[in-house]
């Protein structure tokens, strides 16, 4: 069977189709959780002693790990990867149920509570030091 | 807690040693019509040059079939630029361009969601290209500041006929500038966070 990573590497419109992006994925459209957002902060978790537990990765899973040794926010880890988000939120989801990374979900600011001070504070702060 | 790297030493050490703790992360999104300074405003700002990306976002169904309890969903493909601002090691602010028109107002409920607030941009020769975004963001209780991007320090308009145009709650900034100016768009940023902190903002409800 001829992997997809085999296709001229000159073909750009391959490149650019919605089949090679849901052949990464291996046909799935959504991820199986939800609670994946753009700003949910990714970041790769230490490497596995077995040598062999990355067996079975997309080489866009390899590039995720390589990106996210820096946490990073999953809308960039998409825009990087030149991914749909919808595509990212399946790949990252694969490494989470590897334990390959972690995700951080973003803070819970404007669900219906008083606005966090210290936190709008240091935004603050860090836009009067731009 | 602490989202300073200066109250680091306040902090104890929830953390174990060898993971290395994510910062959070929190949004603001820039909204308003096509054209009207959006991307111009978040590269601004940004730490980095603005990224680009696409979001599939659900499209809830208007009711007319849902007889049988099936939800009549759809999903759409929006074009999203963004940028960043590190707050500090454990707080990073990103932004959000959002497309403003009409047409998409289901994905603002995919996006308000988890965001401070919300800056709509109006160029004051189609004001009516805001108004969608600004309806929005009223109805669902997000704070938001307007602001006149002014290319060239062209200002046709004042702020009061602006705000009067718009029929603008009278605690709503209103600040003009050029956006291509990082000190402009800066300040727009900072009116948002004044605004949330002065505690006029209307909390949003509840999803």
């Amino acid at each position: 069977m001829s992997h997809w990573a085999d296709a001229a590497a000159d073909d750009e419109d391959a490149e650019e189709s919605l089949v090679r992006a849901y052949t990464i994925t291996q046909g799935r459209t959504a991820s199986a959780r939800d609670d994946l957002t753009l700003i949910t902060v990714i970041t790769t978790a230490a490497a596995p002693r077995d040598q062999h537990a990355d067996r079975g990765l997309q080489p866009e899973h390899r590039l995720i790990l390589r990106q996210c040794r820096t946490p990073v926010a999953l809308a960039e880890v998409a825009a990087r990867l030149n991914l749909p988000v919808a595509v990212t939120k399946i790949l990252v989801d694969d490494l989470i149920v590897r334990g390959r990374v972690t995700a951080r979900p973003p803070l819970a600011v404007t669900v219906g509570e008083e606005p966090d001070m210290i936190l709008l504070q240091a935004v603050k702060d860090a836009l009067l030091r731009l | 807690m602490p989202y300073s790297d200066s109250d680091e030493h306040q902090a104890g050490n929830p953390v174990s040693a060898d993971t290395v703790a994510a910062p959070a992360a929190v949004k603001i999104l820039i909204a308003g019509g096509f054209g009207v300074g959006k991307t111009t405003m978040v590269g601004s700002v940004s730490e980095i040059p603005p990224l680009h990306t696409e979001e599939q976002l659900t499209v809830a169904g208007l009711g007319v079939d849902d007889l049988d309890g099936v939800e009549n969903k759809t999903t759409t493909t929006v074009a999203l630029d963004f940028g960043r601002i590190t707050v500090s090691s454990r707080l990073v602010l990103y932004l959000f361009g959002t497309p403003g028109q009409e047409r998409f107002w289901f994905m603002w409920n995919d996006l308000v969601h988890g965001a401070l607030g919300a800056v709509v941009l109006v160029d004051t020769r189609r004001l009516e290209s805001s108004f969608a975004a600004i309806d929005f963001f009223e109805s669902r209780g997000v704070p938001f500041v307007v602001g006149v991007n002014c290319f060239d320090g062209v200002r046709d308009r004042t702020v009061p006929e602006v705000r009067d145009a718009l029929d603008l709650d009278p605690n709503v900034p209103v600040l003009m500038g050029d956006l291509r100016e990082r000190p402009a768009s800066r300040d727009l940023l900072l009116a948002l966070i004044n605004h949330l902190m002065a505690g006029r903002a209307p909390l949003p409800t509840r999803r």
